[in-house]
């Protein structure tokens, strides 16, 4: 009995080892007859001057409209095809499935494809091996790195390597250090600008007399739009622990939660909570302030260079005439950037042919005319421009989502932009200076489990500590103790360590 | 007992069990009179019991622009949920049948087979390999059937319930001739019927509620069933307001309307907030029966 049932597992181990073995065995034929055909192509390319058909598989994030659905088989297939001579086929997923789940198991398993990703989420996989090495293919982006900032390449390079590419070029310095007001709502009380903090309270209280059913801001989070008010430091933050100070020539990281500067913005902040301008439900319920704010029930929101026309499309379905205007509540310190991409297209490890996947993400920032393609899509039928050169887009439908690809160079406003906000708009990173930081790339590994309770920490007692749910006086102690318990010590410290040596390889 | 008190107490009951119903009703209304309002006046004033300006636009809208595609996601759930919901009650009473039969010697093998499934499991990596590399389930309505056709606990709760019918029946049976094919096809089923009908209740559920095939296996949007599409509208919308988007380059993108997302929500529910009452009285006395003599 016992024999049979030892020869039954036996049987079927083998079994399963034959069938994986042979399954494995197809694939692998499969990649050499690819790269064997790859490679007589390439002979075949010299002599003909073409390229070799390929197949490339862009995963995107949202929503797929109806139009984009249409012209991915028609317009965009064909031009692709036309140009490097590959079949793209686009596959839309939920937006949690960005950096992690199904993205992380089509990596994994080794399939064929290409997608956008953020730094974070790059360092994680190249550690993994599952991002292709972009390196050797710098030639297939002549025409994108015409038009996008270098600076965009190298914040996506780990150990002088190229592994994703960058798209996009748009102003985003002090994204969110300024304050966006409904200007509207402020001539309304007879004020005309909003240059400090004093003047914002003002702006709150008037309104708040007039409008008791207005929240003040829609959201949690205003450490930098307050920064001139609780520091002389110009701070930028690396991560929710780590920040910079971008005035000081030197590699110092400032552990932003046990700096005097947390207690200072802690303290403006509770101030705000307990004067309402921050709503009581803001504790339980962030979602809601984002509705609020869109459907125009709120008075200021985080600033950014983009957000006074790209906000204004949303609020005016709810009140017609908003209009939307950033301030800055002091002066005097230089506008930081990250670098003016959007995001940055990787190739999976797998891919047989990561050359053409360079060379179809040259062919969205390559020209004016392949932009309006793949942005808006056929004029006449999707979009007609006037003589301005002011679009007006006949259909709702978005295609490759334009935040992905906008670039100054190339990008178009409607008709409801007044010509002052596309001259700000421009000029807005003129002064801007990229941070000191742009392009590290911290690697957790080292510190991976005081990290994840770190977090955790975070998000019970210090985010309520920084929003003003909770007074830093009788909160403090506590989420300090719980702050060294979970490591905060040993990971600024490695933090340090990684930063600094970076730092030297920059300033050699 | 007297019966003044009885009648009291029973008011009281009846009280807690309709204020329970209102609570579980109001999301319900909430969605339907969302869906029927018009959309500047849920932005100004949000929800409300009565729709707010009634209009029909948004269904107008929704059949419009997505009317293919919902009335394609409906056929793929319906299909899914029938082919999947017979065929995982073939399944699964076949197995069940097979191990409750006591003569057979290598029962405890299956059953073991079975249980140890319910303790230990791949994980999601190896599942996803196996689905795509080996069996091929990938962009195939098959996919969407085939991972659920044996649940474990429903195949014990069959096994329990066959388990309580009299041997001596199938004794009886057996001494007339009968197979097992006969026993089972033709004894065993029509006497668990009540056990047949609470199983293909929650295969039917599972099938119909799911979203996570379509979200790992299926690339082609032939193969959307409405669930997924649901999912996918929600889980953008959640996404872009928790403010993990910030680290995409501050990418900002329209919500779907509110009303839209509500009408979306009526039109999922809908088919089984109608099937539901009628199968309801199988499902407790399946359950109950399971359980006793479990």
């Amino acid at each position: 009995m016992l024999r049979k049932k030892g020869w039954l597992g036996l049987l079927m181990t083998a079994v399963l080892l034959l069938g994986a073995c042979s399954q494995g065995g197809g694939a692998a034929t499969t990649g050499t007859n690819g790269s064997d055909s790859s490679s007589t192509d390439a002979s075949g390319n010299e002599a003909s001057g073409e390229l070799a058909p390929a197949k490339l598989k862009i995963v995107l994030y949202g929503d797929e409209s109806n139009r984009m659905k249409e012209l991915a088989k028609t317009e965009f297939y064909d031009r692709i095809k036309q140009e490097i001579n590959a079949e793209v086929e686009f596959q839309f997923l939920p937006w949690t499935e960005y950096a992690g789940g199904k993205t992380d198991l089509m990596l994994s398993t080794g399939e064929d494809f290409a997608t956008y990703t953020d730094a974070n989420y790059m360092v994680k996989s190249v550690a993994k091996g599952l991002y292709a090495d972009l390196t050797p293919y710098a030639e297939a982006t002549a025409d994108l790195s015409q038009t996008v900032d270098e600076a965009s390449f190298k914040a996506f390079q780990l150990g002088g390597k190229q592994y994703a590419i960058p798209v996009g070029n748009k102003p985003n310095s002090a994204e969110f250090y300024s304050v966006l007001i409904r200007q509207d709502l402020l001539e309304e009380v007879g004020m005309s600008e909003v240059t400090s903090l004093a003047q914002l309270e003002e702006y709150y209280d008037k309104v708040h007399a007039a409008h008791p059913e207005l929240i003040g801001y829609a959201g949690v989070d205003a450490r930098r739009m307050l920064l001139y008010d609780y520091t002389d430091r110009n701070l930028y933050w690396q991560n929710d622990f780590v920040a910079l100070d971008e005035a000081a020539q030197d590699d110092q990281i400032i552990n932003w939660f046990e700096s005097e500067d947390f207690k200072n913005y802690a303290k403006l902040m509770r101030g705000w909570y307990e004067k309402g301008i921050i709503p009581k439900y803001a504790a339980t319920n962030v979602p809601q302030l984002q509705s609020d704010w869109n459907s125009g029930k709120a008075m200021f929101w985080a600033g950014t260079a983009a957000r006074p026309f790209e906000g204004a499309a949303t609020i005016s379905q709810a009140v017609p005439d908003a209009k939307l205007v950033n301030y800055f509540l002091g002066e005097g310190r230089p506008k930081i950037s990250r670098g003016t991409y959007s995001t940055a297209f990787f190739v999976s490890s797998a891919a047989k042919d990561p050359e053409r996947y360079v060379m179809f993400f040259n062919l969205l920032q390559k020209d004016q005319e392949l932009y309006d393609l793949f942005a808006y899509g056929i004029q006449g039928t999707d979009y007609t421009l006037d003589e301005n050169d002011r679009i007006t887009r006949l259909t709702t439908d978005s295609l490759i989502p334009d935040w992905l690809l906008m670039n100054k160079n190339f990008m178009r406003f409607d008709n409801s932009v007044p010509d002052d906000f596309i001259a700000d708009y421009k000029a807005w990173d003129d002064d801007a200076i990229i941070s000191k930081g742009a392009g590290f790339n911290f690697d957790n590994t080292p510190v991976k489990n005081e990290e994840t309770k770190l977090n955790g920490v975070l998000t019970e007692y210090l985010a309520p500590i920084g929003s003003g749910f909770v007074d830093y006086e009788t909160g403090y102690p506590k989420a300090l103790d719980r702050l060294k318990a979970a490591g905060i010590d040993k990971y600024i410290a490695e933090y340090q360590k990684q930063f600094s040596a970076w730092y030297a390889e920059q300033h050699q | 007992m007297p019966k003044a008190e009885n009648k009291g107490l029973l008011i009281f009951f009846y009280l807690c069990i309709a204020v329970f119903s209102v609570i579980c009703f109001a999301p319900f209304v909430l969605a339907v009179s969302g869906s029927l309002s018009t959309e500047s006046r849920i932005a100004a004033e949000g929800y409300s019991f009565w729709p707010r300006g009634f209009s029909l636009e948004t269904y107008q809208f929704l059949f419009g622009s997505k009317m293919e595609q919902i009335v394609r996601a409906y056929a793929v759930s319906l299909t899914v949920t029938v082919l999947g919901t017979v065929s995982a009650v073939l399944v699964t009473t076949a197995y069940a049948y097979v191990v409750s039969v006591k003569s057979f010697r290598f029962r405890n093998v299956f059953a073991f087979f079975a249980y140890f499934t319910m303790l230990f499991s791949g994980g999601t990596l190896p599942w996803y390999l196996l689905s795509t590399k080996y069996y091929h389930l990938d962009d195939k309505l098959i996919g969407l059937i085939a991972p659920y056709l044996l649940s474990v606990f429903l195949m014990f709760l069959m096994t329990n319930y066959f388990r309580s019918i009299p041997h001596e029946i199938v004794e009886s049976a057996q001494i007339d001739g009968a197979g097992h094919f006969r026993i089972f096809v033709r004894i065993m089923l029509p006497l668990g019927r009540v056990g047949v009908v609470t199983i293909s209740l929650f295969y039917a559920l599972q099938y119909w509620n799911d979203f996570y095939l379509p979200l790992m296996l299926v690339t082609d949007e032939r193969l959307y069933t409405i669930q997924y599409l649901m999912y996918t509208m929600m889980a953008n919308i959640q996404f872009l307001a928790s403010g993990n988007a910030a680290q995409v380059g501050g990418a900002i993108i329209a919500p779907p309307l509110e009303t839209a997302k509500m009408a979306m929500t009526c039109l999922t529910v809908l088919p089984i907030a109608i099937l539901y009452p009628f199968l309801q009285g199988f499902f407790v006395k399946g359950i109950v029966v399971g359980s006793v003599k479990g």
